[in-house]
């Protein structure tokens, strides 16, 4: 049994806090971890998993750091500059996914009244706050921009550990207008302060403003990434950009972000300048697809069955950089913009014109909108990215799907889905 | 030349030998799939066979299709059943527009255009609005599911079944026997049940005319009229709807080299 298999079989066993916090004690001292990190197979992935590893070391360690349980899209940069560790409760239920413990937390969050109309990112999170597998948090931050399930499961985790006082939500208005924005700004101007005055921490603005700079860093290199990829016909085989939500998002205004993304580019520039000049003909050519939300974070066949299809995952929507560049001298205004700019707020408009820009600028075959269970947000647009992508000549597999819970996955359906798309794809030339 | 196609259904089990240079059906054989497709393509491409007169070395090419296509170890290839059904069809009628397949545990809408797919929806995880669902509450009925078409014909009115699931649409039935209700208005409201799901399909992909109809599912002529008569339209069956899944398998297999 090989180390990662002998960590799972562990966690399934023993799914604790004191376990956990055992098991990071171990594998993140430095020789150990970039031994272990020295197993992967490019220096990019390398980093992925020690900035995992030390991130959620950092968020069960018993130190002074302040920690912070946060949903996407609320601005890290503002928790980096105070010192304050995040975690990320919907991250870790992908990570309940693929250490196979999803079906425990998830049977704990039914036990305490979740829905099962509930996204199971939110219910295998629920059930491990409920089992007190996550670190205990003294602040949570969550937005209304895009999901709606974050906003309430977050507020139930802030009465199970008494902080309702630092229960902070980040209303993003639907209207982008100069409105919007000096009321956002407004906003997490508020949290920051109220942040400092509970934790007793002062804002120092030079430490935002390099925050602010190391967030402008990684976008220039998450920039240079997405623009490769544009003449990418084939992928180095470690290489799946649906896995880095924690640089994408956590990370950024952290030197980390930029190291994982100037590695990527690296990695990527050099395939690149590998592949054979000669493009193959259209014929022979892998189709490319657009990835819309997310994927199943279990094992799956889904992307065995583009590769054996000759198929690649051109771009996914989700790496999209969709913000323009922060100001360090205005901080707040800066990260309001960004959360104001998401391609997910306002008018389903905002996300096909998106959509419509990756498919010109990645020469998109065709798309995949992998639909799971409970997400409103996503799949409540299905039927209109479809026909818009449809107007364009781009066929879309709208996919049935769980990203967390692997009972709500039929093998056999979503493989005849998949490769039935496929050949639709392929048959036109 | 000849070519073979194996559609491996959760139900049964069709083999198909196409005379590729008379472009005509050399034979087929429909079998039950039972709990092993491996013996059950076995079987369904042997009996074919032997109603051809061939042997396997006389077969060019064999393709597998249906749910169990990947387990098919003589199959050359494997190609779902949504581009085997619209190959299928199309050599049937040449000008068909949506295909409704409705078969032991899935159904399907597709939609081509020029003869190719360019779209297709399956139900859902679920049984209902398949032939599983009928051939359930058959069996809770004690009526011969081939009764059903009859029933549906000359019966006037109907009982809305409205539960969605089959187990639980199983046990209303029941409860609407114990009631006394008519077996044959619950039958018919049994039948119009799988329409609108179908419908509902139909309607997400868009119905574009001329449609036509496969699988098991289209022998029953209640569920064939029920849904023509939510859809609007008439509806062209093959001569052996079964087997249209393991003609366009056939066809295809043409193309191996």
């Amino acid at each position: 049994m090989g180390i990662k298999n002998r960590l799972k079989a562990g966690i399934q066993k023993n799914l604790n806090q004191k376990y956990i916090k055992k098991l990071l004690g171990i594998i993140a001292k430095k020789p150990i971890l970039y031994t272990y990190g020295s197993t992967f197979s490019s220096v990019s992935n390398k980093y992925l998993n020690i900035f995992t590893i030390e991130s959620l070391k950092d968020a069960y360690s018993d130190n002074s750091h302040p920690v912070s349980y946060g949903s996407l899209f609320i601005p890290y940069e503002m928790l980096h500059a105070l010192g304050i560790t995040p975690f990320l409760p919907e991250v870790m239920a992908g990570f309940t996914a693929g250490l196979g413990i999803a079906a425990q937390t998830i049977k704990q969050s039914s036990s305490n009244w979740y829905s099962q109309d509930l996204c199971t990112f939110h219910r295998s999170a629920s059930g491990a706050v409920e089992l007190d597998v996550f670190p205990k948090p003294d602040f949570i931050l969550t937005t209304n921009l895009a999901c709606d399930a974050a906003q309430k499961s977050f507020y139930i985790y802030s009465k199970k550990y008494n902080i309702e006082k630092n229960f902070y939500l980040i209303d993003v208005p639907y209207e982008c207008s100069k409105e919007s924005l000096r009321y956002l700004t407004g906003q997490i101007k508020n949290i920051c302060m109220d942040i400092c005055l509970k934790s007793g921490r002062k804002l120092d603005l030079s430490k935002f403003a390099e925050a602010i700079n190391f967030s402008n860093e990684f976008r220039k290199w998450a920039i240079k990434v997405n623009d490769i990829r544009k003449t990418l016909s084939y992928y180095p085989p470690y290489f799946n950009a649906l896995n880095y939500i924690l640089p994408f998002h956590v990370l950024a205004g952290t030197d980390k972000a930029v190291i994982f993304y100037k590695y990527m580019y690296g990695e990527l520039k050099k395939y690149l300048d590998r592949q054979p000049k000669k493009k193959p003909d259209k014929k022979g050519a892998p189709k490319r697809i657009l990835w819309l939300h997310l994927k199943p974070y279990y094992r799956s066949e889904v992307f065995d069955i583009l590769e054996r299809k000759n198929s690649i995952v051109a771009f996914e929507e989700i790496n999209h950089v969709y913000w323009p560049e922060l100001d360090p001298l205005r901080p707040f205004e800066s990260l309001a913009k960004k959360m104001l700019s998401h391609f997910l707020g306002g008018k389903i408009d905002n996300r096909i014109n998106a959509i419509l820009s990756h498919v010109r600028e990645y020469k998109i075959d065709g798309a995949v909108l992998f639909v799971h269970w409970g997400c409103r947000q996503s799949n409540g647009g299905a039927r209109i990215i479809k026909d818009s992508l449809k107007k364009i000549g781009i066929p879309t597999l709208v996919l049935d799907g769980d990203c967390v819970d692997q009972n709500n996955y039929s093998h056999g359906q979503t493989k005849t889905r998949m490769q039935g798309f496929l050949e639709i794809l392929n048959s036109k030339t | 030349m000849y070519t073979c196609g194996i559609d491996v259904g959760s139900v049964s089990t069709e083999a198909v030998i196409l005379d590729v240079k008379n472009n005509k059906i050399l034979s087929y054989a429909i079998s039950l799939t039972g709990s092993s497709s491996k013996n059950a393509a076995k079987k369904a491409f042997e009996d074919t066979l032997r109603n051809a007169g061939l042997k396997s070395g006389d077969i060019k090419a064999i393709i597998a299709t249906g749910y169990g296509r990947i387990n098919i170890p003589f199959a050359d290839k494997n190609i779902t059943e949504i581009s085997c059904h619209a190959r299928g069809v199309i050599s049937v009628f040449p000008d068909l527009k949506t295909v409704i397949d409705i078969g032991g545990q899935d159904s399907k809408v597709i939609k081509l255009e020029d003869g190719n797919p360019i779209d297709f929806l399956m139900n859902d995880k679920c049984a209902a609005g398949t032939g599983r669902f009928l051939e359930v509450m058959a069996r809770a009925m004690e009526i011969d599911l081939e009764q059903f078409a009859p029933i549906f014909i000359k019966t006037n009115g109907k009982v809305d079944i409205t539960s969605t699931c089959t187990v639980f649409a199983e046990s209303e039935i029941v409860s609407l026997i114990g009631q006394g209700t008519d077996k044959n208005k619950i039958i018919k409201g049994l039948i119009y049940s799988i329409a609108n799901r179908i419908t509902s399909m139909v309607e997400r992909i868009g119905l574009t005319e001329p449609v036509c109809m496969t699988g098991g599912v289209a022998k029953n002529q209640g569920v064939v009229k029920a849904l023509e008569e939510k859809l609007g339209v008439k509806i062209k069956i093959p001569d052996e709807p079964q087997i249209t899944g393991a003609l366009g398998a056939a066809y295809l297999a043409q193309n191996i080299s």
